[in-house]
């Protein structure tokens, strides 16, 4: 049946988050009310759009698109837009410059400037039917490269798209199979990276939780051209409707007998198994990974022998990340031309990033290589929220490092961020105001380490407590000459010393804030101050009498019993006290509460 | 004027103290035996990740000591030894030692532990006292299910730990226990793998978990602040629970949920843009009204 018009409702994690499965039982009673079901159908999408601004919804073909859809909206909005053609300009986007409503998904500048290949079915398909993946060119390459292409030709075509690993170390993926399929022994095995355990980042759950069947192709291609079998889709358990949808998956393509034995006639067969993990960062890295499945401690281990050597049971394995395996696809299907037209010199295609922090447009956003950050930022990001000043945005997670404003217009590429001191990483993009402290920023990557580190070797584990403790005295206020020196001789002796990559980059965020940060941390040790007002012991809170109105909220919600006033009276906040929870900052409506530094010298 | 040193002494027992006793009983000129019950030296401190109270590296303390005690020309290592008979009075005593076979040529072993690893019977080096579990009938009705899928498996245990943990919420140990005799895998291997992983918990949680994220996108709008926030108002720690089990504090890095950062889940609910002052009226929402499970309880009530 076709239907007039389609409604793709955004159900990722977020959005059902913010309520999105009640607005589709909403939207489909009002539906039922005006007699509708024949002419609009809901379909659930994954992913689709700005992830802030949910529960999300699109009119299709009208592309319109509605925003922070409540409840209560959706009465209105069935009957102004759906019955009588009228789109309803209150629930749409604001363009935060002009502050005009923009009607079209694809005028918003957030959008616009996408290229979608990874991400090709984003809020197009329902995940959870695999005919509409298929009627979106789902399985086309599989069934091309089982038909016409041998393995070899396979590899060669993705050695030729100059595809390189999305996962973070930008290995060429063609190579990587190619080391695969010359390595005796059998079985092989696929393995798809979904552990994703960069704090900041959620690129590879929107992709699952989007277009499953993607990552499920590029593995059966995958293993198709190593000449594997089996596949395993290691998935982190923090990622429940991301584990669902792809077992639903799993169980779709086998019906449709495009996973499974002898697929498509052509007498190949790929079995693939979805394996939880249960929460430890060290298990992304790849032997780690690989020994998590086995069930062995899962500590990671010297290379060689390298994976598609001896991988996972001591096979030759081949492990990619799943941004990697969803454009092998789109690369049979176009060729390997298209896709290295896109890019940079040494880095081809798209890349998916998710943009989070202080920054308006926080979501998904997929571009071509060599897009600069100042374009991120401003144009797709929308810029910095309540006017604040930009100050840095952190690339690459906990292995990764700060890229300054003075570095905006680098291009996104391996290369050059390398240089600017960050990684590409898996491409979780952090961007950070004026109020965070850097080295309060750099300490919590190193809390993060420190704990995520599996012990195994002496100079990760204990150094990322040395620089830790060293960090922890600079924010008391308790620095010395001397500790930014150390900082760095440690860092790069952490670096040289620890086995895996966990260690080996560790101590990016601290090199990488000194690099481009270095006054910040002088002015703590030096001065004993904290240039944004974050670290505890280097502020202390006050109230302006001139600005305090005398409301009482502070005084109610303040949890140490600090501030004493009388209503309609200036308060004021005894230091003594003060736990510099920040409450009464947050509570306060006059903006009365200001911070000062503890130490004036 | 040096007095001549005479005569040979025997240390009794190769952990840390006998070591160091050899050591500088070796260094000062004494010829020591150091007899030993186990089949290595080392003992207990062998097994330390830190020592008290400097938390120094236990094994970066004891491994030099270990190489030196097994290269001094004045002691001779007695392994798998115990002493039979001590005959004798203070300068002159006479010790029967029964060596226990080693059945690995001592002068060969590189001691790169393959052989350990491959062995298919386990726990023959150091035999565990057998511990009887006991289980209810209602613990043995699961447990019976999670046998039977993962015995003889490959690779079995993580599986099956989550699937313990989706029954009780916590890892019991009783049935850690249970499952390492069923499965026939080291208690050892499994406490480790059970202790690795953050998902896992040996401690009853509260009925109420609730995880602060603390994500970069999360810490970066104020995540610590919530979680200092939550442990004023709970009166506990993050990683711990209420008196009454109502209510447990855990952090998480990323939901992956961080285009609503700040995000706090409490059991499966999960509430985005959050903001500490909240704090008192989530508790107080899930305190008084039995709520249902599910994500599609969403943030109605508590959202600002
Ligand atoms: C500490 C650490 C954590 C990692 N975490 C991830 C991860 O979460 N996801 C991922 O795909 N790769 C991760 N990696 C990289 C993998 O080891 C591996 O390089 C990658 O999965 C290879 O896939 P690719 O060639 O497609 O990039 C991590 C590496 C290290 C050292
Ligand atoms: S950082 Fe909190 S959800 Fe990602």
């Amino acid at each position: 049946m076709a239907y007039r018009t389609n409604l793709m409702l955004c159900t990722c994690t977020m959005c059902v988050s913010v309520g999105a499965l009640k607005i589709k039982r909403k939207i489909e009673e009002e539906i039922k009310r005006h007699n509708l079901e024949d002419e609009i159908q809901i379909i659930p999408v994954g992913s689709s759009w700005l992830c802030t601004r949910g529960p999300t919804l699109i009119v299709q073909p009208d592309d319109v698109v509605y925003q922070f859809l409540k409840e209560d909206d959706i009465p209105h909005l069935v009957e102004e837009h759906l019955l009588k053609g009228r789109p309803v300009k209150s629930l749409m986007y604001i363009h935060p410059e002009t502050l005009h409503p923009i009607e079209k998904l694809h005028q918003i500048p957030f959008y616009r400037q996408q290229r979608l290949i990874t991400l090709r079915n984003r809020g197009m398909i329902d995940p959870d039917k695999i005919e509409e993946c298929i009627a979106r060119d789902g399985y086309k390459a599989l069934a091309k490269v089982l038909k016409s292409m041998t393995p070899e030709e396979v590899i060669q075509e993705i050695k030729d798209s100059g595809l390189r690993g999305r996962g973070g170390a930008g290995f060429p993926t063609g190579r990587k199979w190619e080391v695969c399929r010359a390595v005796k022994g059998s079985p092989k095995y696929v393995v798809c990276n979904a552990d994703e355990g960069d704090p900041g980042a959620f690129m590879d759950r929107s992709i699952i939780e989007a277009d499953p069947h993607a990552v499920l192709e590029g593995m059966a291609i995958g293993a198709y051209a190593i000449g594997a079998s089996e596949g395993y889709i290691y998935i982190r358990i923090e990622y429940p409707l991301a584990i669902k949808r792809l077992e639903r998956a799993i169980l779709e393509a086998r019906d449709y007998g495009l996973l499974g034995e002898n697929i498509l006639g052509a007498g190949f067969s790929f079995e693939a198994h979805v394996f939880k993990g249960a929460g430890a960062f060290v298990c992304g890295e790849e032997t780690s990974l690989l020994a998590s499945i086995e069930s062995k401690p899962p500590e990671p281990r010297t290379r060689p022998p390298y994976p598609a050597q001896s991988g996972l049971w001591e096979k030759p394995t081949n492990i990619n990340n799943v941004e990697t395996w969803a454009n092998v696809a789109a690369i049979i299907n176009q060729g390997a031309k298209w896709f290295s037209e896109i890019g940079t010199e040494t880095s081809k295609g798209t890349k998916v990033f998710s943009l989070a922090g202080n920054i308006n447009n926080a979501g998904l956003v997929e571009v071509p290589m060599g897009i600069t950050l100042r374009e991120m930022v401003y144009d797709i990001g929308g810029g910095i929220p309540n006017g604040k000043k930009f100050k840095a945005v952190q690339i690459g997670g906990p292995s990764g490092g700060v890229v300054p404003d003075s570095l905006l217009d680098l291009p996104i590429d391996y290369e050059r961020l390398q240089e600017a001191g960050a990684i590409m990483g898996s491409g979780g993009m952090v961007v950070v105001d004026e109020d965070t402290c850097m080295v309060d920023f750099a300490k919590y990557f190193l809390i993060f380490t420190n704990d995520e580190s599996c012990g195994k070797c002496t100079s990760c584990r204990e150094g990322s407590a040395a620089m830790l403790e060293i960090l922890t005295r600079i924010t008391e206020g308790k620095g010395e000459e001397g500790d930014i020196e150390f900082l760095e001789e440690l860092g790069e002796a952490v670096k040289e010393a620890s086995q895996c990559g966990l260690g080996q980059t560790l101590s990016n965020p601290v090199l990488s804030a000194l690099m481009h940060f270095r006054d910040e941390f002088e002015a703590h040790i030096k001065y004993k101050k904290c240039p944004a007002f974050v670290c505890k012991d280097l502020i202390t809170y006050s109230i302006d009498p001139d600005k305090c109105t005398g409301c009482g909220l502070c005084l109610k919600q303040c949890p140490a019993d600090a501030i004493t006033g009388k209503l309609k009276k200036p308060h004021q906040i005894d230091d003594s006290n003060c736990i510099k929870c920040g409450v009464c900052r947050d509570s306060c409506k006059a903006k009365a509460v200001i911070l000062k530094d503890r130490f004036d010298k | 004027m040096e007095e001549k040193i005479r005569g040979s002494v025997l240390v009794v027992g190769g952990g840390i103290a006998g070591i160091q006793a050899a050591l500088d009983l070796a260094d000062s000129g004494f010829k020591v035996y150091l007899a030993e019950k186990g089949p290595s030296i080392g003992g207990v401190m062998a097994q330390l990740d830190k020592t008290f109270p400097t938390n120094d590296c236990a094994m970066c303390i004891l491994a030099p000591k270990l190489v030196s005690t097994g290269r001094h020309p004045n002691i001779k290592l007695i392994t798998n030894a115990e002493i039979e008979e001590l005959t004798g009075k203070a300068g002159n005593f006479t010790v029967s030692v029964k060596k226990n076979p080693r059945y690995v040529d001592e002068s060969k072993c590189t001691g790169c532990g393959l052989c350990v690893e491959n062995c298919p019977v386990r726990k023959a080096i150091y035999p565990v006292e057998k511990v009887e579990v006991k289980l209810g009938p209602q613990d043995l009705e699961r447990m019976k299910k999670i046998i039977t899928e993962y015995k003889n498996k490959e690779g079995a245990l993580l599986p099956a730990l989550h699937d313990i943990n989706i029954g009780y919420s916590y890892l019991p140990e009783n049935i850690l226990r249970y499952i390492s005799e069923e499965l026939d895998l080291p208690l050892s291997l499994v406490y480790q793998i059970a202790t690795f992983y953050n998902a896992f918990s040996l401690k009853p949680k509260g009925k109420y978990t609730i995880n602060v994220c603390m994500g970069t996108a999360c810490y970066v709008k104020g995540g610590n602040r919530i979680v200092e926030s939550f442990e004023r108002a709970l009166g506990i720690k993050v990683g711990n629970t209420t008196e009454d089990l109502m209510f447990g504090l855990e952090t998480i890095s990323c939901f992956g949920c961080c285009g609503q950062a700040p995000v706090v889940v409490v059991n499966e609910d999960l509430y985005g843009h959050f903001r500490a002052t909240k704090v008192p009226q989530l508790i107080k929402s899930y305190s008084e009204t039995p709520k249902k499970a599910g994500m599609e309880v969403g943030n109605a009530e508590v959202k600002g």
